[in-house]
């Protein structure tokens, strides 16, 4: 279990930066969601109960050896997709969305767990192979991430089904495969690209990727989010309006804004000072989970950490793009911040997975 | 592949990671510094407007008070019901949730939007000016749906439906080319589009005292468009509060006498000594309250192709044959002149000849000798001919002008019209001819091309009762800036002239007798109250004797009847006119009318009870005798319209 010598080589600082992003989290969620005039909100308290339950959730993961954790991802996975199946007969249904299993009044999104499990047995797998990756490898690599990524499509949460190729592509890159394969993928990537836009997408997902080419084209309509995006953070400007006073989010002109437009509340209250700061503990986060990849003591801790980072780092780059309105909308939340109880939870479980590589880099 | 190679090429993939993840950030970083500290003047802006709007708080025009501090003119709030673009994401499905909120055909809606769309976009288009209170509600129960419909309360004029309406007037939109004027406001602003203005009469004169000073409220307003709370407040501050010389009593007195007579026309009722109105009507009259919120197109039409002009103010704007009221001016004028005494008799035989041709006494038989007090009384034409003709146009001319007639009265109303007293300049000067001697003998008892308005009739027996001043009439007695009531200074007299007293005595002598004795005014006497007067009797056939042939009936060729009067006889306290059109004998109507208008006055100076309105049940009582026939004139008449000899009824 946990020695005593392990203790000492938890990454605090990652830690730290970890809890600082959460605590923003919960500041700007208490600054858009409770104002006096409307209902009482109390979706702050729910978020801090999320990240005690969340750093809970990262003892577990960091006490037990990866390693074994890794030996057991197949049960991980299977349990897993058992869930998936679960939440899609039998799921809660939400804003026309079976994502939820509900347990006595706190809904579980299973998809935001699946990314441990995909990294988890991607992890595995390619860390049991030695040299670069082979074409079959590859496909079976493909297949284990296709599976939960088309059930959780179907709930339909497109955006959090998308977060799971990266978990692949990472793994597999660090795994070696061939540049060749990168570039063959991305050319079947862009002629898979109008089969899906035709097949594979919702009008209003339609719809969002074409406003975003040219938001004006409907102001009011589906560009609407995006200009006031724009908006939102342009009017903060270096300093931001302070904190509650931003009046793009407050005003509600933002939808969701404690959720998938938080970091647009965070620009608009705090300023370009503030994203900095931010963007600054993200990078931090992320660089130093690298660093764990690459002190990692095997493969298989590299790819484990890199499997877990890849999907973090993806939804954290998009959310933050969407929300200064320069990518389509998606439900995409961000990482440690948006409101979210499973997300949080799953998130600091996986950085407990990585906190684990780490510091067991010693260890045998 | 050995372990080491594959470390190595982990090793070299997470640099690579490394770099590519720094640079994305540096990408995001360079972005936001775009977005919030180069562009950000902009967004700002954005963010501003999105959030703040700008409410227009109308300011509530002055009330208007009567003398005695009733309310004439007042404010009530109305709605207006508008879209506003600005916020507006899909027009056709606003247009098509609001119309059935409002009661309209969809078709109805759309034509107004049509009608303003080039407008810019920030300006409203108002779709409701006065909308029902079920409008209302029913806006405001969707108002979630429909975050661009603005409803504002506007404080709108309200006026005793017709009363005094020529006198009030009425407001309306500041049209192009006032805006395009000169007009400037009190407060130094300009006028702009939107603005409510006074169109007519006092609303128009004083427009700069009534007009308020409009405020503005900013708002801070959420996504749907839900004001949060307000930013900034500039309030309206109300419009200046008039007092009028106007005593509504007496007002409402004489408006009921001209209901009950069932006639047109117009009558104007002064303070002889300083000029002040206590009553002011022109019959027809339209609803001003019509225009309060807009009138409707169909509305203005009607009342411009209305063939009884009910936006004429008759009282200013129309000239009328004086008949035999002229005569106290011939009669002033040959006792000024020294021409004669009030002795000076003359015979009359029921007809005259001068200048080759007969002019005719309305009295058969003729009056026998008759001296100038009972030729007024009994209105003598062969009296009033002779010393006409004597007196000569040139004198007529200067005594008629100096009593206010032909001339404006100056009365603060605007677009008053002049009357005429023909001489021989005028004539010169519009025809070319010379004046013909013979012309002076129709003069003398007002007919020929003498032709009055009203109002400059009431400043002539005003001229007349206070002994030669002419006053100006006026309604402004005072103002309320806010501070206080302070008292409007009279505007001066146009003219002032010290009658000789055997003048006055004379003439007031036989204005008395004409009510008070054997003359034709004997409708309005009032026990104790010494009531004078004269009647007059105007055809109508000779001026417009062109109507005659395009089928109008009887009733719209019979004389038009005057009331000139003061009372009492001594210190005159009230004097005025009553002109009844086409009433036949102005003993018939005019007299009676002023009779209710004289008691009421009275009575409200005694703190009787005031009398009841006159009802239909009591007829007006016939002229104790005929009065002033309708000349028949030889030869030409003024507008050179044949003269149709008419048969008295």
């Amino acid at each position: 279990m946990l020695e005593r010598r392990l203790y000492f080589h938890i990454d605090w600082a990652l830690l730290l930066a970890i809890l600082a992003l959460c605590g923003l989290g919960v500041a700007m969620i208490y600054s858009t969601t409770s104002d006096p005039t409307r209902d009482v909100s109390r979706l702050h308290i729910t978020q801090m109960y999320a990240i005690v339950i969340g750093l809970i959730a990262m003892v577990v993961t960091l006490s037990l050896d990866y390693r074994t954790f890794a030996d057991k991802s197949h049960f991980v996975y299977i349990g897993m997709l058992a869930l998936l199946l679960y939440v899609m007969f039998f799921g809660t249904v939400q804003m026309g969305a079976r994502r939820w299993i509900s347990l006595n009044g706190f809904n579980l999104q299973p998809s935001e767990f699946a990314k441990i499990g995909v990294a988890l047995v991607l992890a595995k797998f390619f860390g049991e192979n030695r040299g670069t990756p082979a074409w079959t490898d590859l496909a079976i690599g493909g297949v284990l991430t296709i599976l939960p990524l088309a059930l959780i499509a179907k709930e339909p949460d497109l955006g959090t089904a998308v977060t799971l190729l990266p978990i692949f592509g990472g793994v597999a890159f660090l795994a070696g495969m061939r540049m060749r394969v990168l570039g063959v993928l991305a050319v079947c990537l862009l002629l898979a690209a109008p089969v899906a836009w035709r097949f594979g997408l919702k009008d209003y997902q339609r719809a969002r990727i074409s406003t975003f080419l040219d938001p004006s084209q409907d102001a009011k309509g589906a560009g609407y989010q995006q200009i006031q995006a724009r908006i939102t953070v342009g009017s903060g400007g270096l300093a931001g309006k302070g904190f509650r006073h931003g009046t793009q989010g407050q005003l509600r002109f933002l939808p969701v804004a404690h959720n998938d437009f938080i970091f647009s509340v965070l620009a608009e209250e705090q300023g370009f000072a503030g994203v900095l700061a931010a963007l600054g503990l993200y990078l931090f986060v992320i660089l130093r989970g690298l660093e764990a990849a690459r002190l990692s003591k095997d493969r298989l801790g590299s790819y484990l950490v890199l499997g877990v980072l890849a999907s973090f780092t993806f939804q954290v780059v998009y959310n933050i793009t969407m929300s200064a309105g320069l990518a389509p909308v998606k439900g995409l939340t961000l990482p440690l911040m948006s409101y979210g109880g499973s997300s949080m939870i799953a998130t600091l479980a996986g950085f407990g997975l990585i906190l684990n590589v780490r510091m067991r880099r010693f260890t045998n | 592949m050995a372990v080491g190679e594959d470390r190595r090429t982990v090793a070299i993939r997470l640099s690579v990671l490394q770099v590519l993840i720094a640079l994305l950030f540096s990408v995001l970083a360079v972005s936001f510094w775009v977005l919030q500290v180069a562009q950000h003047e902009t967004y700002a802006e954005l963010a501003e407007n999105n959030n703040q709007r700008t409410l227009a708080l109308r300011a509530p025009r002055g009330v208007v008070f009567d003398r005695n501090g009733t309310v004439l003119v007042e404010n009530r709030n109305s709605y207006s019901i508008s879209i506003d673009r600005e916020h507006t994401k899909d027009l056709n499905q606003t247009i098509q949730l609001l119309a059935p909120l409002l009661g309209f055909e969809e078709r109805a809606v759309r034509d107004i939007v049509d009608r303003h769309r080039r407008e810019p976009t920030y300006r409203p288009i108002t779709i409701v000016q006065d909308a029902t209170l079920q409008q209302v509600a029913a806006v405001t129960s969707r108002r979630l749906e429909l975050p661009d419909v603005v409803i504002d309360q506007i404080p709108t004029r309200q006026y005793h439906d017709t009363m005094a309406a020529h006198l009030f007037g009425y407001v309306g939109e500041v049209n192009d080319a006032q805006i395009a004027g000169t007009e400037k406001l009190k407060s130094g602003d300009i006028l702009k589009s939107g603005d409510v203005i006074g169109q007519a009469g006092i609303e128009k004169v004083y427009n700069n005292l009534l007009m308020g000073e409009d405020g503005a409220k900013i708002v801070v307003v959420n996504s749907v468009g839900r004001e949060i709370r307000t930013l900034e407040e500039d309030r309206a501050s109300e419009g200046q509060r008039l007092k009028l010389t106007i005593d509504e009593d007496v007002q409402k007195a004489l408006e009921n006498g001209f209901k009950w007579s069932g006639f047109n026309g117009a009558a104007v009722i002064l303070d002889p000594r300083n000029g002040e109105v206590l009553a002011f009507t022109s019959v027809p009259a339209y609803d001003p309250n019509a225009f309060a919120s807009g009138i409707e197109k169909s509305a203005w039409a009607a009342l411009n192709t209305d063939e009884l002009k009910p936006l004429q103010d008759r009282a200013i704007q129309g000239r009328y044959s004086p008949g035999s009221t002229f005569k106290m001016a011939v009669a002033t004028a040959a006792l000024e002149e020294g021409i004669i005494t009030p002795d000076f008799k003359v015979f009359c035989p029921g007809a005259a000849t001068f200048f080759g041709r007969p002019f005719q006494c309305w009295k058969a038989g003729g009056h026998g000798y008759i001296d100038l007090r009972h030729a007024i009384e009994q209105s003598c034409n062969v009296y009033f001919y002779t010393v006409g003709n004597m007196v000569g146009i040139d004198r007529i001319h200067k005594w008629a002008t100096l009593l206010g007639l032909g001339e404006k009265s100056g009365i603060d109303l605007p677009n008053e019209v002049q009357g005429l007293v023909p001489s021989p300049e005028w004539k010169k000067a519009r025809t070319g001819e010379k004046w013909y001697a013979g012309e002076t003998i129709s003069v003398s008892i007002g007919q020929g091309q003498v032709s009055v308005t009203p109002v400059s009739m009431a400043v002539y027996i005003s001229t007349i009762a206070n002994g030669g001043t002419r006053v100006t009439p006026h309604f402004l007695k005072a103002v309320d800036d806010g501070s206080g009531w302070k008292d409007a200074p009279a505007p001066p007299p146009q003219s002032t002239v010290e009658f000789k007293p055997e003048t006055i005595k004379a003439i007031h002598d036989g204005l008395f007798l004409v009510v008070n004795g054997a003359g034709t005014g004997g409708g309005s006497r009032i026990a104790g109250r010494d009531v004078s007067g004269k009647t007059g009797t105007a055809q109508v056939i000779s001026t417009e004797g062109g109507r005659a042939a395009k089928g109008k009936t009887n009733k719209d060729l019979r004389d038009n009847g005057w009331f000139v009067f003061f009372a009492p006889r001594d210190n005159p306290q009230i004097a005025g006119v009553v002109f009844v059109e086409h009433s036949g004998h102005g003993g018939t109507w005019a007299a009676p009318i002023t009779k209710h208008v004289l008691e009421t006055f009275f009575a409200k100076q005694d703190g009787k009870p005031l009398p009841p309105p006159p009802g239909k049940q009591t007829p007006p009582p016939a002229p104790s005798e005929g009065d002033d026939p309708p000349l028949v004139l030889p030869g030409r008449v003024a507008d050179n319209t044949p003269v149709a000899p008419q048969p008295r009824p």
